[in-house]
């Protein structure tokens, strides 16, 4: 189609349909102009818009009936002429725009006419929109006049009426953007700011429609939910748009004290103009209150995403624009986009996280202390109901609870100190997390979990402290977890952190069923307090005070400290503290406690539940998880705490029961890498000056040595030589206490003892053992060469130092010691290594081997013990004394000279598992002093032995595959292994070596169990060696 | 460590197990012969101990880590007896065995000697200093005759005077030293120990003795002196303390002698306020008395090897206060004692 530029043609080519329009109203003719409007330019319709306006408004205006299908087509014909045009005259937009509406409005209602069909209504309202969107800034204005409050009334009670009763969708959305449209709220862009005054004047006009507009809007948006989301999300817009306009701030802050007198010509629409004075405002505002209230309830559990954004962005403009008229209906409304934070939609969650960002870092709570009033006045109710909520809701429920209250924390910010500072506040919010917070304490297997042992060096395994998941009476869902400690993080994080602390130090105190939960919401206070893993909206206003802080860990620490905290009972085993102890322990805590102190400790109390115990392991966790993130805090500054607070980890760390000694090693972590130290061992090493002071103090406390040595242990275990001056004192007051009292704490001692000594073997002992071994294994190999070569040809030269040797071995044997030095020198090659001894007992000892010397002088005074338990420690500590003394034999000779009766009797006379490692002794013994035992054990315990081989030989025999598993077994196999080697180092005589042939013949029946069988042939491969030589050898020479 | 049961321990005395130090400072590597606490400073400044051992060594410890800061080497690797404060921590003195005494500049992490005196003095016997003006100090020490006693002034060094017992009073050599005065201003006197036992009081203007008294059989190994109550005490190698005063005519009298359980005091320190006094016994144990009438409080028991000196700190506030004792098992102990009320 021809496109008509200018005006003359257009007016050519429009001016017939124009005509025949006129002429005849008929939808066909309309039809006819619409299609030739296409082909017009704007610019020349809008030359021409009045004319070809006319046609359409006179068949608007034709009286009587009309058909409804050209009202319609007029209507679209009209809006699409509008659509290109602009409306430039005031008089043109009111007549337009009443025209239109009267297109809506009900036929008079003398005649009853069939309601208007929805596809006239729908193009009526787009007509409407489109008109306005088509007039001039300034002309659209005068449709705001008081003169024309009556037809925007109209307009306004039609498109509502339209929005609410309408079934089509289409049509109450149209209806409802129409209006935004109206109320100048429209979404576009094209509109034209107005200033402040025309703002108050439109602010003063729509007053008036308020009450209408907002209870109608408020029905559509609790309306039913099958009308679908669209109608509800643009009914919550509208309804923010214009009670944001009308009730804000800023135009209620310009209204003057008395109404504006108005010409008296418009002295009738003067009564319908509202003045929105303060009395005004303070009515309106409680109205809207209400119904905000049940807009906010329908709209924030809708199914629909969308509303409940649309709900966000409500309360975001209201609380932007209305924040002080409005204040009462805060509540609800921060309740809700508060409790929106979780949503499950993501986009409503981040638009909510933004709004309640923009919220705090405009300081509109900040500064508005009425806004400050409803939040702090919110809390304190939730938190009243908080415990019983928590009671009765599920996991969900206890998630909005809970993010609820974390909102209303995070809004108020630097002004929770208000809150904090009401006792009844603060009384009822922390009574409200420690009851939430109960440990669920019924779980047997934590007190069960034993740690296993030997617990192997400290840097295996030990990952950086994750918290242990804690199992909690009143929820499962971690997520609640998450939200508490999120909710004292930034009570930390706002809070006076002395107060707070004070607060819940006091709790702790209190009574042992608030201890554990104390204690995890002080940790977490801290870590909030220090900024760390906190989610706030806003800055704190003060900056950390980093002694503030460190103060506060300090009281925390010395609580947590405290050994009515920190030792508690947690395992029934006999075997950590005899019941006296432990008792003494107890009666010792209760007295540093003083009344305050738990009453689990009280040692009138029935033994120890399960639950108890359960509940006591898991405070211990806590307050070294505790430790942990004190340290983590602290960074290096906590160094100088671990002047005390390293050595009671470390006891933990040591602690039998499985996750307490768990949770110490990630403690140890946590300080590690907050000290900046490599690993634990690094930890350990270069603070053992701290530990020795306290393990020294410690263990003077014969209650706590069991812990000391555990510490002493672990220290010993994670350390190395370099930290033996230090602790050499600690050892010597070990055993000078050992000394005053041999009886009642001997084995507690000899656990630190048998650490001590392990750790010196392991530092100093290796190398020389190793060593030894090597000789004797050389030994062995040149022996087996000569072997060897004695069946081809033995050169003569060997045969003759082999005679010699046993020449003059065997006069030893008798008790005849020719010549001192030479047999020194030569029998001993391994008292040689110390170059310097000229004369032996000068040459001074190192420190190592006087203390390994020192210890074996104590176990000579307890090989004897009553209780065999402490024989057997004994028997160990000894073992690794002599392998210590290996080379050292002038020190270790007479040692074992003093030590040997006491040790015969362990050997002949003693409980067979005493027997056993009393054995395992003598063939360590023998490695170095093979001449000084080889007399004294041929006559004093060979033949013990070898009869008791005997003897046991036909139980044996007889014996099922059970028999393997029992102690005479194990001492039968122990005694066949062992004699070989030691027969052969201790070079025993030929009559002995018969002996021991003897009794081992008899395991060699093919009755015996297969082990024995084997144990016996190599016991005859070894003798037979020695018999082949002797044999051999002797007779010939001699 | 809470204080509470302490003030209990020592209250009901051997009732309870015996109280334990607060903690323990290790790492001299040699006997500890002396120690001087610093620690009156204002809130940033750290508190320190001066320990001065066997091997020469003077270590500053650092009461907040409890760790050495530093160790001053100065005297060539002979004992240090001798450990003092010249006003604030940063100007030290230290006498060894090498026969000087040094002064030390420790301001700004410095440790440099600024300035020493010789002595010559073959003996054990501390010197004693006393501060008569700002920026003045009077220091009495052992001469390198064996019987006289040296007054000079620090730090310009000038010999002030001379203190020679009278021909043919056989004191021996000094033994100990106390210099003090009644109160600002007044008069310098010198209370010094000898090794036949006597106490011997001297006029330092005067250069001449005022009162000689016979306290011990053996040689005096430690005085102290109370010059309020005008009252002092002095302990040696056998069972006894003696306690004597000094009356109007500037004449010292035996007071009262208290019997040991142990013979042999190495050193007795009464506490700035005059309220009690500790020993550091052969023993191997420190033992508190109260300074009005020296009653035992208290038995410290946990040194394994004679114990040589004790030293009170200068803590402003009353209860941060401690006892620090050196011992030749080459361990310091720290204890809290603080006023019973």
């Amino acid at each position: 189609m021809a496109v008509f530029d200018t005006p003359q043609a257009a007016f050519g080519a429009l001016r017939p349909v124009c005509v025949q329009l006129t002429r005849a109203q008929t939808v066909e003719n309309v039809r006819q102009l619409q299609a030739h409007l296409a082909g017009v330019s704007g610019a020349a319709l809008q030359e021409l818009q009045e004319y070809v306006l006319f046609p359409l408004r006179f068949a608007l205006r034709v009286p009587g009936p009309k058909q409804e299908r050209l009202v319609q087509s007029l209507v679209q014909c009209i809006s699409s002429v509008l659509a290109a045009t602009c409306v430039k005259k005031q008089e043109l937009l009111q007549e337009l725009f009443s025209e239109l509406c009267t297109c809506l409005a009900p036929p008079p209602s003398s005649v009853k006419a069939a309601p208007l069909s929805e596809e006239l209504k729908l193009a009526v309202i787009q007509a409407l929109h489109t008109l306005m969107h088509s007039a001039y800034g300034d002309v659209i204005l005068s449709l705001y006049r008081p003169s024309s409050l009556p037809l925007l009334g109209f307009a306004v009670s039609l498109l509502l009426t339209l929005a609410e009763q309408e079934k089509a969708k289409q049509i109450k959305i149209s209806a409802l953007e129409c209006l935004q449209v109206l109320v100048l709220q429209c979404d576009c862009q094209e509109h034209r700011q107005l200033d402040e005054d025309e703002e108050q004047q439109c602010g003063d006009l729509f007053a008036s429609f308020l009450p209408g507009i907002s209870i109608t809007l408020s029905r559509v948006i609790a309306g039913d939910i099958k009308q679908g989301h669209k109608p509800t999300v643009s009914a919550i817009r509208l309804f923010y748009l214009i009670v944001g306009l009308v009730m804000a701030d800023k135009q209620l802050a310009r209204i003057p004290k008395s109404k504006e007198k108005l010409p008296v010509e418009h002295s009738r629409i003067s009564e319908l103009m509202i003045h929105r004075g303060s009395d005004w405002t303070k009515s309106t505002a409680e109205k809207l209150s209400l119904l905000l209230h049940k807009v906010v309830e329908s709209s924030s559990v809708h199914p629909h995403w969308k509303v409940r954004l649309e709900l966000v962005e409500l309360v975001h403009h209201l609380l932007r624009n209305c924040s002080q008229s409005l204040v009462d209906s805060f509540s609800h409304l921060l309740k809700a986009v508060v409790g929106l934070v979780n949503d499950e939609n993501s986009e409503v969650q981040s638009r909510c996280n933004k709004v309640l960002q923009g919220i705090a870092e405009q300081r509109i709570v900040a500064q508005n202390r009425a806004l400050a009033d409803v939040l702090s006045e919110n809390l304190h109710s939730l938190a009243t109901a908080l415990p019983r909520l928590m009671n009765s809701q599920d996991d969900m429920g206890k998630v909005s609870t809970l993010s609820l209250l974390l909102g209303y924390l995070k809004l108020l910010g630097p002004k929770i100190n208000i809150v904090l500072n009401s006792v009844s506040h603060l009384q009822r919010l922390s009574k409200a997390l420690v009851q939430v917070l109960e440990l669920d304490v019924t779980d047997v297997k934590i007190v069960e979990a034993r740690r296993s042992e030997p617990p192997g060096p400290l840097q295996q395994g030990v990952q950086k402290g994750r918290c242990q998941k804690k199992y909690f009476r009143f929820f499962t869902e971690e997520k609640v977890f998450q939200l508490l400690q999120q909710v004292c993080r930034v009570l930390g994080y706002y809070g006076n952190l002395y107060l707070l602390v004070d607060h819940f130090m006091g709790l702790y105190s209190e009574s042992g069923l608030y201890r554990k939960q104390a204690a995890m919401i002080l940790n977490e206070l801290v870590m909030g307090a220090a900024g760390v893993g906190v989610d706030f909206l806003q800055e704190r206003e003060v900056p950390l005070n980093v002694d503030d802080l460190k103060g506060s860990i300090t009281s925390i620490l010395d609580e947590y400290m405290d050994q009515a905290n920190w030792y508690l009972v947690t395992s029934v085993d006999t075997e950590e503290s005899s019941p006296e102890q432990s008792e003494q322990h107890l009666g010792l805590a209760v007295r540093a406690g003083g009344a305050s102190s738990s009453i689990l400790l009280q040692s009138s109390e029935p033994p120890v539940t399960t639950r108890t115990m359960n509940s006591n392991i898991w405070q211990i966790c806590i307050q070294l998880e505790g430790v942990g993130c004190f340290a983590a805090v602290l960074g290096k500054e906590f160094r100088l705490l671990l002047l005390s607070a390293l050595y009671p980890v470390l006891e933990k760390a040591g602690d039998r029961t499985l996750l307490i000694s768990e949770t110490a090693l990630g403690t140890l972590a946590d300080i590690c890498e907050a000290c900046g130290y490599d690993s634990v061992q690094c930890l350990i090493n270069e603070n053992s000056d701290y530990l020795v002071n306290s393990i020294s103090l410690n263990l003077r406390q014969l209650a706590y040595q069991p812990r000391a040595s555990q510490v002493l242990d672990t220290m010993l275990r994670n350390s190395d030589a370099s930290l033996l001056p230090l602790i050499e004192d600690v050892i010597q007051d070990v055993l000078s206490a050992l000394d005053q009292s041999y009886n009642s704490q001997a084995s507690t001692f000899l656990r630190v003892l048998h650490s001590v000594m392990t750790a010196l073997v392991q530092w100093f002992g290796m190398p020389s053992a190793e060593e030894h071994q090597q000789r004797h294994s050389d030994k062995g190999q040149s022996r087996a060469r000569s072997q060897g070569q004695h069946k081809v040809t033995m050169t003569s030269q060997e045969v003759e130092q082999f005679f010699l040797d046993y020449v003059s071995q065997k006069r030893i044997a008798e008790g005849d010691l020719p010549d001192l030095e030479e047999e020194e020198a030569d029998e001993i090659p391994l008292a040689k290594p110390e170059p310097s001894s000229d004369t032996e007992g000068e040459a001074p000892m190192p420190s190592h081997a006087q203390l390994a010397r020192d210890v074996m002088e104590r176990c000579i005074h307890l090989l004897s013990d009553g209780s065999l338990r402490v024989r057997l420690k004994v028997l160990d500590v000894l073992e690794l004394c002599v392998t210590m003394l290996h080379p050292h034999g002038n020190h270790l000779l007479p040692m074992a000279h003093r030590v040997w009766p006491a040790l015969v009797t362990r050997l002949i006379s003693d409980d067979p598992l005493a027997v056993l490692r009393a054995f395992k002794v003598l063939c360590t013994l023998a490695q170095t002093c093979g001449d000084f035992l080889r007399q004294r054990f041929s006559k004093d315990v060979l033949s013990k032995l070898t009869s008791s081989l005997l003897s046991q030989a036909p139980a044996s025999a007889r014996a099922g595959p059970v028999y393997s598993h029992t102690l005479a077994f194990k001492l039968q196999l122990a005694l066949l292994q062992g004699l070989g080697s030691l027969c052969e180092r201790l070079d025993m005589g030929e009559s002995d070596l018969n002996k021991v042939a003897d009794a081992c013949l008899i395991y060699l029946s093919a009755k015996q169990p297969v082990k024995l069988q084997e144990a016996a042939q190599r016991l005859c491969q070894v003798d037979q060696s020695l018999f082949e030589k002797l044999s051999v050898l002797a007779p010939v020479l001699l | 460590m809470s204080q509470g049961p302490k003030t209990q321990r020592l209250t009901v005395l051997m009732a309870l197990p015996p109280p334990d130090p607060q903690f323990v400072l290790r790492g001299t590597s040699a006997p500890v012969h002396t120690l001087h606490f610093s620690c009156g400073g204002p809130e940033p400044d750290i508190p320190l101990l001066f320990s001065g051992s066997e091997n020469g060594f003077i270590h500053v410890w650092n009461l907040k880590t409890h760790r050495v800061d530093t160790a001053l080497d100065g005297h060539g690797r002979k004992s240090v007896y001798c450990v003092e404060t010249m006003g604030g921590k940063d100007r030290l003195l230290s006498q060894g065995r090498d026969q000087r005494i040094c002064l030390w500049d420790l301001a700004e992490g410095r440790t440099s000697v600024t300035d020493s005196v010789f002595t010559e003095h073959m003996g054990f016997c501390r010197c004693s200093l006393l501060k008569v003006a700002q920026g003045r100090w009077l220091m009495a020490m052992a001469a390198r005759s064996l019987e006289e006693v040296q007054i000079l002034e620090l730090p310009s060094k000038t010999s002030v005077c001379t203190l020679k017992p009278e021909v043919g009073a056989k004191l021996g050599m000094p033994m100990c030293l106390k210099l003090w005065q009644l109160s600002c201003g007044s008069q310098p006197v010198l209370l010094a120990g000898y090794e036949d036992g006597s106490v011997v009081l001297w006029n330092v203007s005067m250069g001449k003795a005022l009162s000689q008294l016979s306290c011990h059989q053996e040689p005096v190994m430690s005085l102290d002196f109370d010059s309020e109550k005008a009252k002092g005490i002095s302990g040696s190698s056998e069972k006894v303390l003696s306690i004597w005063c000094l009356n109007e005519q500037q004449n010292l009298q035996v007071y009262k002698t208290h019997e040991l359980v142990n013979a042999g005091i190495s050193d007795i320190t009464i506490r700035p306020d005059k309220k009690i006094l500790a020993t550091a016994g052969w023993d191997h144990r420190i033992r508190i008395f109260s300074w009005k009438k020296l009653k035992p409080l208290a038995v410290l028991d946990y040194h394994t090897a004679t114990v040589h000196c004790v030293s009170f700190s200068d803590h402003s506030s009353p209860w941060d206060r401690l006892l620090a004792a050196g011992s030749k098992d080459q361990r310091i102990s720290v204890w809290s004692i603080y006023a019973q009320t």
